[in-house]
């Protein structure tokens, strides 16, 4: 099934396939003539909607999800029920807003608690001065 | 200070003893496809959220299942209920999705969701 359409997405799914997180990359942010309009599709799209992107297989870990995973999970589903926030939002963060390099680059549960205290953060339930405290605070008991 | 204000009490309010997203039944119209009808999906702009996956755009579909009605994901994921749409069940084929797909398995189909905004007549 070949149309315009179906060439660009094509294109479009080569293109984001080469997207990765690098640790160090410097680049300057480049003048607005020097970025196309496949380019800009790319940088804009989603980071969960990787399907058809070309990649190879990846190692797959039997294992338990250790008690922080747990921990996330079910604080995130107590915001949920407490109203801060619905599980489509919740993905939005998680998947989207969080960027192609914090994507790919954090485990799964990783994302789930970074984005527990965005939203918090974000909705002025606690402030990021707050929530600086808290991990210095706790930072100390380990000292 | 300023403080925005969130409803936290809405969406429970709502669904407390219905269910989501059946506390949305009746509140998208009309539907304007119908089990059978030949749809494609449109190539729309990605716009800081939605669950359409980019590989289905432009390729067309047959409507297996009208499945409920509910705010569509790029309202909901900031917490808009106001405009509920119809949900469609379709079934793709892979041939028609996948450019190197073997004439093997041309029989082979994949069926996915999408709302009615994502769709045109084929």
């Amino acid at each position: 099934m070949s149309s315009p359409t179906r060439q660009k997405v094509m294109r479009h799914i080569d293109i984001v396939g080469q997207l990765q997180p690098a640790l160090h990359q410097p680049q300057h942010a480049p003048y607005p003539d020097e970025v196309n309009n496949a380019h800009y599709r790319a940088y804009t799209r989603m980071s969960h909607d990787v399907g058809g992107e070309p990649d190879v297989p990846i190692h797959f870990e039997e294992k338990q999800e250790e008690q922080w995973e747990h921990n996330t999970f079910i604080t995130c589903e107590v915001l949920a029920w407490r109203g801060v926030w619905n599980a489509e939002e919740r993905r939005r963060r998680q998947n989207v807003d969080v960027g192609q390099m914090q994507y790919l680059g954090l485990p799964y549960y990783g994302r789930w608690l970074l984005t527990a205290a965005r939203i918090l953060v974000d909705k002025q339930y606690v402030t990021v001065s707050e929530l600086s405290d808290k991990i210095d605070e706790v930072k100390k008991r380990y000292e | 200070m300023s403080k925005p204000q969130f409803d936290r009490e809405h969406h429970v309010k709502k669904a407390t003893g219905i269910g989501d997203p059946q506390c949305f039944k009746g509140e998208a119209g009309t539907a304007k496809f119908k089990v059978g009808d030949k749809v494609r999906v449109k190539d729309l702009a990605d716009i800081f959220y939605n669950r359409c996956q980019v590989y289905t755009r432009g390729v067309e579909a047959t409507v297996a299942e009208l499945v409920y009605e509910s705010p569509p994901a790029e309202d909901e994921a900031w917490d808009n209920c106001d405009n509920p749409e119809w949900f469609y069940s379709l079934i793709f084929k892979q041939k028609d999705l996948w450019p190197d797909y073997p004439d093997t398995f041309a029989n082979d189909t994949l069926e996915t969701e999408l709302s009615e905004r994502w769709l045109e007549l084929a």
